[in-house]
């Protein structure tokens, strides 16, 4: 408990830090950074809503500390201010929806990888040097290597352009209205195949190097060989002796690795023009739409978090010496 | 010198070291391989390859060999360049952190979970909005100094072991200096983790300096391959059927890509002899095979 | 000797390197009777760890059984046993301690659950039954049946040693081999650890292969001792006569270099 409990409390310093960063970018810049951050809206902007928006983002009349703090109020009282491009949609508006489709692929395409790839890593170690461990060390190897913009514009030409298999963007048929119905569902998943299967591929490889090592390191250890002196099954000793334990440090690579996991959502998603957090905040770069770039970077970091925190869970869960320490 | 010696040795080494020799040569001897210049308009627009143009020319009618060739040597400048700065900072920040102890330690660990929490990649994008048009050797830089965490965090682990070595125990007593100790004693022993973090920051460095060039966060008068792909996409390459103005940049990425890690893998493999496989296995088996013996 | 519980003949054992072999076994040969309690000694890096993993077939590649090679298990072959035989004989005839006491139970199983997965696969008992009988087991080394919900970074080292002979002792085997089951503890433990398994062989008969680089210790606790030096045996003999009388230079040397102020204390402990 006292273990989760000081994540928790990192977890908040580490979202203050990002708040920061925020806050202090516009103004570290040459030029006029209010002039900077709201120019996207263009005339747009009434007077009114212009100081609406200084406000949210601390340029008030006062010393940089206030300023800091209001703009803390406002992180905090979940107020992100309002797109300048799309004026006057709210930032968490525009964002939360992003996130929805974000958290699908991704959460998703984690757990498909992260099965297989903890698998296939699993098997290697156990059959460490035969022709089946070459394969899939080269394989993973190329796959932990190959960037994910190199996957996803190939698989994008392959099986969007050339073969026609799969559509070229967007999370659905832009004709079907969103609902439960089993027609938009499908056509969710349809949409959905190529951003994941880039999304696999990129990940798979490091999780099965990652698992491969980790068990190949544990095989010579005493509980191990212990283990096969039972006279227990392959299958009994590779699971619950070999894998068991590796899996643990495996699980804390992977929360390491949750930032290159987002970082790769980020750039399929813009490749497939899927509507989630990256292509987002893309889109909003390309815009200059100031207010949204520093809403992705706060809710990115804030999934993070979450992420982060999920993994600590597993962890103690997974670990019998963290669950009374 | 002995980790060299043995990376000789290792087949995914030497495939590896062949891959990136030959990226730095085509970058260094880029002028004798090409006749075309990487910024002037040698063709007509989109044409497919020829002999007159090995991988045909891109919307500008620029010759895409050429700028592959050119383009190689960005990629490896801010590979290496900012591979060398992060890892650097990564190890300083490791070894102190490691050997330290105390509240400095406390205070490295802290910055460091902090830096890995934040996600990397969007925050490099905040960054390049702000500044607007980034050079290469800005990328480089911000990338240096966003992305040490990872090596802070393994040199740290590893220094924490080393630490209680017995050589570093009687240098402690022979009263030699701290960063005597940090840099002659420890140090030396860290290299194999040092190397594995080079070769992977310049891996990350290489592919996230692509990814921003391709994101349109770049210097889009730069010849280098994250710009290839960024003006092939804009000129819809992939829709109007130039697969080579955009699989090209792609290609050369996946393989010297590869070729890093696979100097990576063989680095660890080097460093753990239990993650050799290589060939005593080979003849164990063939004495298997033979009747010679059993397990 | 007739009937020997194991009985190894010109046992060879190689490591296979790229290039060129270790030969960690040269040739070695030896029985152990029923009942009997057998010392295994020398430097570490001799071969007797070796040994004892060959005779369960516990090798991993590139360790190497030279043909020619003979384990006699109760008169069985051992090298002669397909994969099915080897799992059926691992732990019903030959049980094993292994040397980090620390080290030797699986961290992240209850102590329960690793008497349960053997108890499972050799006799196919069920959770309820395999409970009993853990109970059971723990109570032979004095430790109370609520440990076994307990996992092994809750108990100290001493008791994982016990726990690991409970386990051992689980299938009744006949054979008990120790691969320097105490190196990790300290004096006092290890000596009430030597003593219990003094104390459950002559309850149980099991006979026990006992391996360690402390030759002091040994002759306190063994009927006869084997002495190895770089892969060889060079003299087998029965443990007072190694003490007193040893016949090879090796032996003489490793007494020579114990204090012998020990040695001596230690001698008139073992002589009743």
């Amino acid at each position: 408990m006292a273990f989760l409990l000081r994540r928790v409390v990192f977890y908040l310093a580490a979202f203050v830090a990002a708040a920061t960063i925020n806050f202090f970018l516009p103004r570290l810049m040459p030029g006029d950074p209010i002039q900077k951050m709201f120019a996207g809206a263009g005339s747009d902007l009434s007077l009114e809503n212009l100081n609406a928006l200084k406000l949210t983002f601390g340029f008030i009349d006062a010393p940089i500390g206030e300023q800091y703090l209001a703009y803390l109020r406002s992180v905090f009282t979940g107020d992100l201010g309002r797109s300048v491009r799309f004026f006057p949609l709210p930032v968490t508006d525009l964002l939360g929806r992003a996130l929805i489709w974000t958290v699908g692929l991704v959460g998703t395409a984690t757990i498909i990888a992260f099965t297989i790839g903890t698998l296939l890593g699993v098997m290697a170690a156990w059959r460490r040097g035969t022709r089946f461990d070459t394969v899939i060390s080269l394989a993973s190897i190329f796959s932990s290597s190959v960037p994910a913009v190199v996957v996803s514009l190939i698989t994008l030409f392959a099986f969007g352009y050339t073969l026609g298999w799969f559509p070229n963007g967007y999370a659905a048929d832009p004709m079907l209205d969103p609902s439960w119905g089993w027609e938009y569902i499908a056509s969710v998943l349809y949409h959905g195949t190529l951003p994941m299967l880039t999304m696999v591929i990129v990940l798979t490889g490091g999780f099965a190097v990652t698992m491969r090592n980790n068990m190949i390191n544990l095989l010579g250890e005493d509980y191990i060989v212990m283990g096969r002196a039972k006279g227990l099954s392959d299958q009994g000793v590779m699971l619950w002796y070999a894998a068991r334990n590796a899996l643990l440090p495996t699980v804390s690579a992977l929360a390491i690795s949750l930032g290159a996991v987002l970082g790769g959502s980020l750039v399929t998603e813009v490749v497939f023009n899927y509507p989630g957090m990256g292509n987002t905040l893309y889109q909003a770069i390309l815009a200059r739409d100031y207010p949204v770039i520093q809403g992705a970077l706060l809710i990115m970091t804030a999934a993070m978090l979450v992420a982060n925190f999920v993994v600590d869970l597993s962890y103690v869960l997974l670990d019998p010496r963290l669950k009374r320490a | 010198m002995k980790l060299l010696a043995q990376l000789l040795h290792n087949r995914k080494a030497l495939v590896g070291v062949a891959i990136l020799a030959t990226v730095i040569l085509v970058a260094i001897f880029a002028p004798l391989l090409t006749e075309y210049s990487p910024t002037q308009r040698v063709g007509r627009p989109h044409q497919p390859p020829s002999a007159d143009h090995l991988l045909g020319t891109t919307r500008l009618g620029y010759d895409v060999f050429t700028r592959l060739l050119y383009g190689a040597r960005i990629s490896l400048a801010v590979g290496f360049g900012a591979g060398l700065l992060i890892t650097v900072i990564g190890t300083v920040l490791g070894i102190i952190a490691g050997y330290k102890g105390g509240v400095v330690d406390e205070v490295i660990t802290f910055l460091t979970n902090m830096v890995l929490v934040i996600p990397n990649l969007p925050l490099l994008l905040v960054l390049a909005a702000f500044i607007g048009q980034a050079s290469p050797l800005v990328i480089a830089v911000i990338l240096g100094f966003t992305s040490w965490a990872w090596g802070v965090r393994v040199t740290r682990s590893e220094t924490l072991s080393i630490r209680q070595r017995d050589f570093v125990k009687s240098a402690e007593m022979l009263g030699e200096p701290g960063w005597r100790i940090m840099a002659f004693e420890i140090f030396p022993n860290l290299i194999s983790i040092v190397g594995i973090n080079f070769i992977g920051s310049v891996l990350f460095a290489v592919i996230t300096e692509a990814t921003l060039e391709f994101l349109g966060l770049g210097d889009p008068n730069t010849v280098s391959w994250g710009i290839m792909l960024y003006n092939a996409q804009n000129a819809s390459a992939l829709s109007v059927g130039a697969w080579w103005d955009i699989l090209t940049p792609c290609v050369a990425l996946a393989v010297l890509g590869l070729g890093l890690a696979l100097i990576n893998f063989a680095i660890d493999e080097i460093a753990n002899p239990r993650l050799r496989t290589g060939g005593m296995l080979a003849r164990w088996t063939g004495l298997i095979r033979r009747g010679e013996g059993k397990l | 000797m007739s009937d020997p519980v194991l009985s190894i003949r010109n046992l060879t054992i190689d490591y296979i390197g790229a290039t060129t072999d270790f030969r960690a076994v040269r040739n070695v040969s030896f029985d152990i009777a029923k009942g009997e309690f057998f010392g295994l000694a020398g430097e570490s890096g001799c071969g007797k760890s070796t040994i004892a993993f060959a005779i369960s077939r516990l090798h991993r590649p590139p360790a190497l059984i030279r043909s020619g090679s003979q384990i006699l298990l109760n008169g069985r072959d051992v090298l002669a046993l397909d994969d099915a035989a080897l799992k059926e004989l691992r732990w019903r005839e030959v049980a094993m301690v292994f040397q980090s006491a620390m080290n030797s139970l699986n961290p992240v199983l209850t102590i329960e659950h690793q008497f349960y997965d053997v108890l499972k696969t050799h006799t196919g008992m069920s959770r309820p039954a395999a409970r009993a009988r853990a109970a059971e087991l723990l109570a032979l080394v004095d430790i109370p049946a609520d440990r076994l919900s307990a996992y092994p970074h809750q108990l100290s080292g001493g008791m994982r040693q016990r726990v690991v002979i409970a386990i051992c002792l689980a299938l009744n085997p006949k054979l008990l081999i120790m691969d320097e089951p105490t190196t990790a503890l300290d004096v006092v433990v290890q000596r009430e650890i030597l003593e219990r398994i003094h104390k459950l062989r002559q309850e149980l008969g099991f006979s026990v292969l006992f391996i360690t680089h402390d030759l002091a210790l040994m002759v306190q606790v063994s009927d006869r001792i084997g002495i190895m030096l770089e892969g060889e045996l060079v003299e087998v003999n029965d443990a007072q006569a190694i003490y007193r009388n040893p016949q090879h230079d090796y032996t003489r040397k490793l007494w020579a270099s114990i204090p012998r102020l020990t040695g001596a204390r230690i001698a008139e402990g073992a002589t009743p």
